[in-house]
């Protein structure tokens, strides 16, 4: 479960985050979406524990992150858009040492389905240098599913997957919030979120200007239209620009 | 066309010079301006203005420093020109290529301009560099002051070297891309021409044979030696003709007058000029090496500001089997002791840094043979143990002090991945002990055989009575096991620098030159010195005054212990809360943010 209460995060002056409160239970997964610099990495990240909040709360399984990041950190797993990873490991290596941070004694039952799961099986002696960015994105996502953490947030998680790719991380996310995990995925691509969230928040500024299940956002910003396209509430949300 | 070529470089030069003096209104790079500017001042413009060692020698005793110093250098120049060129032909590039920028690809290899024009350019261009260079070097070395001549002429000198050097390692490439494609015994001709070069290495060692021991051995000092040097020199008909290509290029540099300048400033100059239209009358094809040495350099420089360390050699990292197993169930620590050893085996022990490092170790006991004969013939007793006690000395000074910025598997190289860490579920400190612990190992490693090394050569014949096996014993462990806290304490200063200030350790780790670059990187040793200096007075105060107190009742040995203990103490102090304060400061650190 994801707890975040009055989330601010402030860069001197400037505002990334304004007083963001949201809830994401077992089994939901949760469509972060705004215009750029709306906030939405700045938000995750500081869900992540990556960078620390300016005020506020978030519980992550239960662990307050700021009094118990360790706790919270152990049951979460972050995607960056851009897959950052040591390039001196091989692919067994990287899941080799993620296992030994988390603790994960029976890593190398639990490597083997997901690389193959992820069509990485053949590539477990190569180094990243030797990846496709795609492939670079597979062993990321292998790495942050093999503690099997409860809370996972994506940032952006389909940029440089192929069509099988796409239909497979859906698939895997669909496939892991209803095996209980709690999902924040952020992605631009609204007909993604539209196949996968059950709940939708739209960001603007750092702030809220909706929040609920895919329906009820739908139903907030239709103005009573029928059939009105996510792509449609967006620009209505959001006022149809950056600025 | 030389016109658009002359404006391209004056234009580029001009905006160059005024963007640098732009960016001195960020402190950053004021303030390494100013370090850089000042360091020069008094190490550099000093010594060039006459205020220095080199003005205090007596007109003897400068002819002679004079006299070996011309040698010395000619020698080493030689050595480097043939040890390029023999390189050129053992390692031939795949596609050889002249060096232009990228952007110099994408404008000017689609132009109407001929090959020959390109050509001109590239190596027009490149002597901008080698003038710039030629100047420095000049003021820098200053030619030891006691060889006499005028700077400007040595600054010539200097530049006639530079640019044959350069001319015939682009030549050389070019030759031999031109006979991969056209020759069909490609390997042959190398061969052949390996073969050559070492014959004529062989001669010109038979030569030379003798002239060491004639002059460090023989009759009169070293002023007749070095007399007996140049004579022998001149009189040898096979060095003279031997070494007449490169004693054409250097004399210019040699030369101590205005005189000798111009009777040997001519030929050197029809050397250049040889090797110039060998170079632009090229036919071989070098486009395509062109253009793959420019992606290349790219690709570092790109690797660079993303703050990955530049591979050595620039070579491809390998996939290697870890340095030991690791089980999933442990301190994490260990893994990221386990993962940066990994990277470092796979950064550095390639075969060609192995290689330097066998070639460098060959050369200096070789270069150190006559030296040691010399010095044991002259009945100067125990200076093997002199010799190796004063390396190991330095080695450890260099390494405490150097070797943090040299070894840098921790923080720094995982910069780029700072966010992925910080995903961790690792407290700060944890996570900062566990990537300094391979750097930590490293550079222990190495004190531990300074250590060794200086325990087996001080006093090796028992002279002090003091020095019983017991108490060399004593001393070497105690040494040994503050040697990694020291080395840790060391680790955390750069890590910190690049934590606290990152945008300052992002520019410093670019390749970008300029006065205020180097004065950045001198900063930052100057301060590891200083820290170096402020960890280590405590402990050492410390274990002085434990000893002091103890040895008179305890004995050497127990008061060496419990002063180690005294230090040990210390500086784990010292190191746990500087892991914690880093550790601190990076759960704080937000790269997106601090690195603009």
């Amino acid at each position: 479960m994801i707890e975040v209460e009055a989330l601010t995060k402030q860069y001197g002056s400037f505002t990334a985050v304004r007083s963001l409160s949201l809830t994401v239970r077992p089994g939901e997964v949760l469509g972060l979406v705004g215009p750029n610099g709306a906030g939405k990495t700045t938000t995750l990240r500081c869900l992540a524990g990556i960078i620390p909040s300016t005020s506020g709360s978030v519980r992550i399984a239960g662990h307050d992150l700021a009094s118990d990041p360790v706790g919270a950190k152990r049951a979460l797993a972050f995607f960056p858009d851009e897959p950052r990873l040591f390039d001196y490991l091989t692919v067994r290596q990287h899941l080799n040492f993620v296992a030994r941070i988390y603790g994960v004694a029976d890593y190398e039952e639990r490597a083997r389905p997901l690389l193959e799961e992820l069509e990485l099986a053949e590539k477990a002696d190569v180094l990243p240098g030797e990846l496709s960015r795609g492939m670079k994105q597979k062993l990321v996502i292998a790495c942050g599913l093999l503690h099997s953490p409860s809370v996972m947030f994506f940032d952006e998680p389909l940029t440089g997957l192929d069509p099988l790719g796409i239909r497979r991380m859906k698939d895997s996310i669909v496939r892991r919030a209803r095996e209980g995990a709690a999902v924040i995925l952020s992605s631009h691509l609204l007909h993604l979120l539209q196949e996968v969230c059950t709940n939708v928040l739209i960001l603007k500024k750092g702030v809220k200007v909706a929040d609920g299940t895919v329906a009820e956002v739908e139903a907030q910003f239709s103005n009573g239209e029928a059939n009105v396209s996510l792509e449609e509430i967006f620009i209505r949300a959001t006022g149809g620009s950056e600025s | 066309m030389f016109g658009a070529f002359l404006y391209l470089r004056v234009t580029s030069l001009r905006n160059q010079v005024v963007h640098r003096f732009g960016r001195l209104r960020q402190p950053k790079y004021l303030l390494g301006a100013l370090f850089a500017a000042a360091y020069f001042y008094y190490f550099v413009i000093r010594r060039v203005s006459g205020v220095g060692a080199a003005a205090a020698l007596t007109p003897g005793t400068a002819q002679t420093a004079g006299m070996l110093a011309a040698g010395l250098i000619c020698a080493v120049l030689c050595l480097i020109g043939l040890v390029r060129v023999a390189y050129a032909w053992i390692a031939p590039p795949e596609k050889a290529g002249l060096v232009f920028t990228e952007a110099e690809i994408a404008f000017l290899f689609p132009a109407p301009v001929t090959r020959r024009a390109l050509i001109h350019f590239r190596l027009l261009s490149t002597q901008m560099a080698i003038l710039f260079s030629a100047a420095l070097i000049t003021v820098v070395f200053n030619r030891g002051g006691y060889l006499g001549g005028h700077r400007v002429l040595h600054a010539v000198g200097w530049w006639i070297i530079l640019s044959t050097i350069d001319l015939h390692v682009n030549g050389t490439n070019l030759m031999l891309s031109r006979l991969r494609e056209r020759s069909a015994h490609f390997l042959l001709w190398r061969v052949a021409a390996v073969a050559a070069i070492i014959l004529y290495v062989a001669a010109v060692y038979l030569a030379a044979s003798g002239l060491a021991d004639s002059f460090l051995n023989g009759p009169g000092g070293m002023s007749a030696g070095a007399d007996r040097l140049v004579r022998h020199l001149h009189d040898s008909a096979a060095l003279y003709w031997l070494t007449l290509p490169f004693r054409i290029v250097l004399g210019p540099y040699l030369a101590t007058g205005y005189r000798e300048f111009a009777l040997a400033f001519l030929p050197a100059l029809a050397v250049v000029g040889l090797h110039y239209l060998w170079v632009s009358g090229s036919e071989a094809r070098f486009e395509e090496g062109s253009i793959a040495i420019a992606e290349k350099r790219a690709a570092m420089r790109a690797a660079v500001q993303r703050g990955e360390s530049p591979r050595i050699g620039g070579s491809k990292p390998k996939a290697l089997a870890g340095p030991f197993p690791l089980p999933p169930r442990g301190l994490p620590e260990v893994a990221f002791l386990w993962k940066n050893l990994l990277s470092l085996r796979s950064a550095v022990f390639g075969r060609r840094t192995l290689g330097i490092v066998i070639g460098v170790a060959v050369w200096v006991y070789f270069a150190m043979q006559p030296l040691m004969r010399g010095r044991a013939a002259s009945g100067q007793g125990g200076v093997l143990g002199i010799a190796v006690l004063t390396c190991c000395a330095i080695a450890a000074a260099y390494t405490l002090i150097l070797g943090p910025q040299i070894a840098r598997q921790d923080l720094r190289n995982d910069l780029p991945n700072a966010d992925l860490l910080k995903t961790f579920p690792l407290e700060g400190w944890r996570l900062a002990l566990g990537e300094l612990l391979a750097p930590t190992a490293i550079l222990t490693a190495i004190i531990w055989v300074t250590i060794i090394g200086a325990a087996a050569a001080l006093d090796p014949g028992g002279a002090l009575a003091w020095l019983t096996p017991v108490v060399r014993g004593t001393v070497v462990l105690c040494l040994a096991l503050a040697a990694p806290l020291l080395c840790m304490i060391q680790l955390i200063v750069p890590n910190l620098v690049m934590i606290l200030m990152p945008a300052w350790y992002q520019s410093s780790r670019s390749r970008a030159g300029g006065i205020e670059m180097f004065g950045q990187r001198l900063l930052f040793g100057v301060v590891q010195l200083l820290f170096a200096v402020l960890v280590a007075v405590p402990a050492a105060g410390a274990a002085v005054l434990v000893y002091i107190a103890s040895y008179w009742l305890l004995g050497i040995s127990t008061g060496v212990v419990l002063a180690t203990v005294a230090v040990v103490l210390i500086l784990a102090g010292e190191a746990a809360v500087g892991l914690w304060f880093l550790g601190e400061r990076f759960e704080k650190f937000d790269l997106s943010v601090d690195t603009r």
